[in-house]
């Protein structure tokens, strides 16, 4: 997987990831772990511990809603959909996140201006 | 096929053993089923690429990363409800006993003051049997409110005890005022013994409405 991107980094964002891949259609467990992988290009793995823990909470606030699947072979899948509250928290933290990552690119990266009087 | 059959009881087994000595619930039942599709389906996955069953489970398993944060969101939920079944049904057989004896009191004491009432007796006679009518009320008032029902759950027992007192003191200032009433036949003295239980009732009960906590399920 190469470089790897901190636990501590993307923390803050497990839920948003979660959501953004469930604003793109109905999933479950293992394809939303494998979609991630995806999305990612490889770089990036959010273990399924996480994301089971995450789906609980999400549920419980009202952001996704789930159902079982109707698989005779080999069990039922839980499958998750996003709700209206949902939809509506992913694009509040999507501004969210264009707005933090403009200003932590200029603290992480910005020089400062030494000829000023 | 065998081997697949082998393989699903594998499977079972670890998430079995994962969850071993949490208590029972429908979210650990669905999560336990959420938990073994998926992960048999990881493990055909691996096994796809080249990997023997036995390689493909260790790295499915190891590669779940760290499970313990659910295990206990299970236990603590397992417990909140082995707790839940043994107080209600404790109390669900005790309340039931009061609500019964309740109703009997109320019925005795109504049926004995009227009894009173038309033998002819002095008022103040016929008002005594009355204070079964109190009883009864409060024994109602706990053993409804220590009622788990499908909407509601039971509520705390000291809580319900609380109310029981708050409207056994409405009731009894309200069978004071009328037993003193009609034994002095001056209004002011049956206000003036009413006042002080009237008043401590009603504070207990505001007090305990105040900090109401949500019992819907």
């Amino acid at each position: 997987m190469g470089s790897k991107i901190s636990t501590d980094l993307i923390r803050g964002h497990t839920d948003t990831i979660i959501l953004n891949v469930l604003r793109q259609g109905d999933s479950y467990g293992y394809q939303i772990y494998k979609t991630i992988i995806e999305l990612s290009n490889n770089q990036y793995e959010l273990k399924e511990a996480t994301l089971y823990t995450a789906f609980r909470r999400l549920e419980k606030e009202g952001y996704i809603v789930s159902y079982w699947g109707d698989e005779t072979q080999g069990g039922r899948r839980k499958y998750y959909r996003i709700a209206e509250e949902g939809l509506e928290r992913y694009q509040q933290n999507k501004k969210e996140w264009k707005f933090a990552k403009n200003v932590l690119n200029k603290l992480i990266e910005g020089g400062i201006d030494t000829d000023e009087k | 096929m065998r081997n697949n059959k082998n393989l699903d009881q594998k499977v079972k087994a670890y998430v079995d053993n994962l969850f071993a000595g949490v208590g029972q619930s429908q979210q650990l039942f669905e999560l336990k089923e959420e938990l073994t599709t998926n992960l048999k389906e990881k493990i055909n996955d691996y096994k796809r690429t080249g990997m023997g069953e036995d390689e493909a489970f260790k790295a499915a398993v190891s590669s779940m990363g760290d499970l313990s944060g659910l295990v206990d969101d299970m236990r603590e939920i397992g417990q909140d409800k082995a707790k839940q079944s043994v107080y209600s049904t404790m109390t669900a057989r005790i309340s039931t006993a009061g609500l019964i004896v309740g109703i009997l009191l109320i019925l005795f004491g109504a049926l004995t003051t009227s009894m009173l009432y038309f033998m002819s007796l002095p008022m103040e006679a016929v008002t005594g049997p009355a204070i079964f009518i109190v009883i009864g009320g409060a024994v109602i008032t706990y053993s409804l409110l220590t009622r788990e029902t499908s909407k509601k759950y039971a509520m705390n027992k000291i809580r319900a005890a609380l109310y029981a007192l708050a409207s056994g003191l409405i009731l009894f200032s309200l069978f004071v005022a009328f037993t003193s009433g009609f034994a002095t036949e001056e209004v002011y003295v049956a206000i003036s013994s009413m006042m002080v239980f009237l008043i401590a009732g009603i504070g207990l009960l505001l007090g305990l409405l105040f900090t109401t906590r949500d019992r819907r399920k």
